[in-house]
């Protein structure tokens, strides 16, 4: 065993600090207090935020370097999305694309493709979402009905996609459709496709949070070029589901940091009334702060076999839903031992300004659905993990 | 950064895997439970000696192996709700090297061999096994006070005692301990009151000895959170094969989602379990400075983790998890009385938040 970090590692860290303390002007929490701003205008500071990353060298952090990336290692990439969490950065507003489509390009796409699309991804010239799930299919992925008809060389796209996150922001969407209607795996084809165009309808969804970040996607006999399809037609599914696979460990690091700069404003708050003195309350902290350390545990020993490049195990869907559902039980905590402060609007005179706990609480809901919910990943421990039987 | 053993760690678990399954699978640990008035094999417990296994925590000059392969062992101890004071005499070896002297080296070689039971006498205090305030005393060569809960207390040949003027260390008078048994909820794990007014010798002061019986303590609470590991680990897995092999409603049971679920959730409280004792074992060895807070991060999490799989791998099996008979119940009940000692799981709680960074600074 050894869980510390290489000295490479290590100054990696220190120079990103150095970085950070530089180039990051404020908190997002504080932009988000700015009565300036409003939704768009807070997708801009993501965006120039993104900007000046990619200026430095610290986004695509695992795509190889003749397309802008780092070619980063994954401890190094998850030593970054930590750091980010703590400073309480701006998040990128084209994760997906960078994320996903970006990969998806990088294994699965054209040199054209490459020249066309990487580049204005990380400079975050084009911003990107993902048009998978379905009014009908979401965990069910494999029954999309959104199809594709050859329409010359190109084809047309019919049908509807939903919560698409940052949809209203993108200028671009890679699509799940069928190029045919009976084969399920093999009848899906991945598209890109530009949204700003006839027969595509973005129309925003109101979230629980009150914002609208995702969005639907209409699609009447919209155009997709034969040049924008990523691999052959009829590998799609093939290509998503190795892109989604596809978890370098980049992320083994963020929720715990993330939770941990939560938990340690909870203790300021509670520092400050003088409740954090009482012995339930210290019983409650405590038991938040533990359970975020084994969650930290399980991040450090998920990446240090992605850094040995063994295969990932089972702890991909142990750290999801231990993460996720973490989140739901801090905020729960969290708000309740507040008290009436913590039920405060951020914006409220007399709230706590460092973190939007009203917000984290309701995000907390969406981490136990989007990216495989929580059921789903609990069916692949059963079967994959432990074998058990199906009927 | 890598989370697996090293080789010499790995063969060690392997060895002791092996040597548990031929000499005491749990089969064995059920009789010495039910039939051994010692609650244990001595034999084993010598031959553990010989092998080099209760020097283990021992510096490595000395033969120890370190924190990551006790360990290791001690998790394939939980497998098979071992019997036998084994966790509290490697501790004790440790105390006695850092102790020192002519008369601790002594007792160290003889423990460490397995000849000789030496254990640490130290709680006093019935409802809180965390409480480090003792009234026991060293004067003119005798100790007197009483303590309770002494892990094989009543079979030890040499107790260590702490006392108000430091640790002491007191051989079995030749009439026996003035000693009252402790059964718990795990019959195995035996405990003993014990009333002492006996010559002693002082083996380092209360200055000294408040350091060494920390580290003591420190090392105990990682070495009872492997064993919850391992108790969590077999619990699971006779668990899960359960219900590949029970039928009901003309399919295996593991096919109703309900179980699945449910033994998704063991194996998440398992294997984080694993990841939180094998960070605090490396933290441990290596003398990082937040040792203590990861250790006590381990057992206050393995405490309510293996509650929870230990109890629903009886509610896997059914009637047959409630008998006697099946296993279910020797790991429920060595996971249960351990939350309650080496560290109870609100005293690794406070630990926690007391020295969390933050709260520090
Ligand atoms: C905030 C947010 C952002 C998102 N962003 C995107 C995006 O950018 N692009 C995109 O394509 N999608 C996005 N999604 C969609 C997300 O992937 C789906 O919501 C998710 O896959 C679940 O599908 P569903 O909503 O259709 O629910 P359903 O699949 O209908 O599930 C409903 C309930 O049934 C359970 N369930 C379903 N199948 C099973 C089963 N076999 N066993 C047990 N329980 C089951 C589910 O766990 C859930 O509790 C986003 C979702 C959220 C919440």
């Amino acid at each position: 065993m050894d869980l510390r970090l290489s000295p490479d590692a290590v100054k990696f860290r220190d120079e990103l600090r150095a970085w950070l303390d530089e180039n990051l002007e404020r908190p997002y929490t504080e932009e988000l207090l700015d009565p300036k701003h409003d939704e768009d205008s807070l997708v801009e500071v993501r965006r120039n935020f993104q900007r000046k990353l990619n200026d430095a060298g610290y986004l695509g952090m695992g795509w190889p370097t003749e397309w802008g990336g780092r070619g980063a290692t994954a401890v190094e990439e998850a030593l970054l999305r930590a750091e980010l969490a703590i400073a309480d950065a701006p998040q990128s507003p084209n994760s997906l694309g960078i994320g996903l489509c970006g990969p998806a390009l990088i294994h699965h796409g054209t040199e054209e493709q490459r020249q066309r699309f990487l580049p204005a991804m990380l400079s975050c010239d084009e911003i990107w979402c993902q048009g998978f799930s379905e009014p009908g299919a979401g965990s069910d992925l494999a029954g999309i009905r959104t199809r594709a008809e050859p329409d010359g060389d190109d084809f047309r796209i019919h049908g509807q996609k939903v919560w698409t996150t940052l949809g209203p922001w993108s200028d671009w969407i890679f699509v799940l459709a069928r190029t045919d209607m009976e084969d399920r795996y093999g009848g899906i084809t991945f598209f890109l496709m530009p949204i700003d165009q006839p027969g595509v309808e973005m129309r925003p969804l109101k979230q629980i949070s009150g914002e609208s970040e995702f969005g639907e996607v209409f699609f009447d006999n919209a155009l997709a070029k034969r040049e924008h399809i990523v691999g052959k037609l009829g590998e799609g599914w093939r290509i998503a589901m190795t892109v989604l696979g596809f978890e370098r460990g980049g992320s083994t690091l963020l929720p715990s940091a993330e939770y941990g700069r939560q938990i340690d404003c909870l203790v300021d708050a509670l520092s400050a009334s003088g409740e954090i003195e009482r012995a339930d309350v210290r019983e409650k902290v405590g038991a938040l702060i533990v359970e975020n350390e084994v969650l930290r545990a399980n991040g450090m020993r998920t990446l240090a076999s992605v850094a040995q490049d063994l295969p990932p195990g089972p702890e991909s869907s142990i750290d999801k839903i231990f993460w996720s559902e973490y989140h739901q039980r801090l905020t729960d905590t969290a708000i309740e031992l507040m008290g009436p402060q913590g039920q405060l609007l951020v914006t409220s005179p007399g709230a706590r300004k460092d973190v939007d706990w009203m917000y984290e609480y309701l995000w907390s809901r969406a981490g136990t659905i989007y990216s495989g919910s929580s059921e789903i990943q609990r069916n692949i421990i059963a079967k994959r993990v432990l074998q058990m039987p199906t009927k | 950064m890598h989370f697996e053993l090293n080789e010499d760690q790995a063969l060690l678990k392997s060895s002791t895997r092996e040597l548990l399954e031929s000499e005491s699978p749990i089969a064995e640990s059920r009789t010495v439970m039910e039939d051994n008035p010692d609650g244990f094999a001595k034999d084993l417990h010598a031959q553990l000696g010989e092998l080099g296994y209760l020097g283990i925590l021992q510096t490595e000059d000395a033969g120890g192996m370190g924190a990551i392969a006790f360990a290791a062992v001690l998790a394939e101890m939980g497998r098979v709700a071992f019997p036998g004071p084994y966790m509290d005499v490697a501790v004790a070896v440790r105390v006695l090297e850092d102790c020192g002297g002519d008369t601790a080296a002594k007792w160290q070689q003889a423990a460490a061999s397995g000849e000789k039971i030496v254990v640490l006498a130290r709680g006093e205090n019935m409802t809180n096994a965390d409480d480090t305030n003792v009234a026991a005393t060293f004067a003119d060569g005798r100790v007197t006070g009483r303590k309770v809960f002494v892990p094989f207390g009543a079979q030890a040949d040499a107790l260590l005692v702490d006392t108000v003027q430091g640790i002491a260390l007191v051989e079995r008078p030749d009439a026996g301990w003035n000693a009252t048994e402790q059964t718990t909820l795990d019959h195995s794990q035996r405990f003993a009151a014990i009333d002492f007014d006996d010559a002693g010798e002082l083996l380092c002061d209360a200055s000294k000895g408040t350091q060494v019986l920390a580290d003591a303590a420190r090392r105990a609470t990682l070495g009872a959170s492997a064993v919850m590991l391992g108790c969590m680990e077999s619990a699971l897995e006779s668990g899960v094969a359960y219900t590949k092999e029970r039928e009901a409603f003309g399919a295996p049971i593991g096919s109703f989602q309900g179980l699945q679920h449910r033994a998704a959730d063991m194996l998440i409280k398992t294997e984080s379990t694993r990841s939180a004792v094998f960070r605090a074992a490396w933290a441990e060895e290596n003398g990082e400075p937040d040792a203590g807070y990861v250790v006590s991060v381990a057992k206050a999490w393995a405490g309510p983790s293996s509650r929870f799989v230990c109890g629903q791998s009886i509610q896997l099996l059914g009637g047959v998890g409630y008998t006697w008979e099946y296993d279910q119940h020797m790991w429920l009940k060595r996971a249960k009385t351990f939350e309650s000692f080496y560290g109870s799981t609100r005293a690794s709680t406070e630990n926690v938040l007391a020295s969390s960074t933050h709260l520090n600074s």
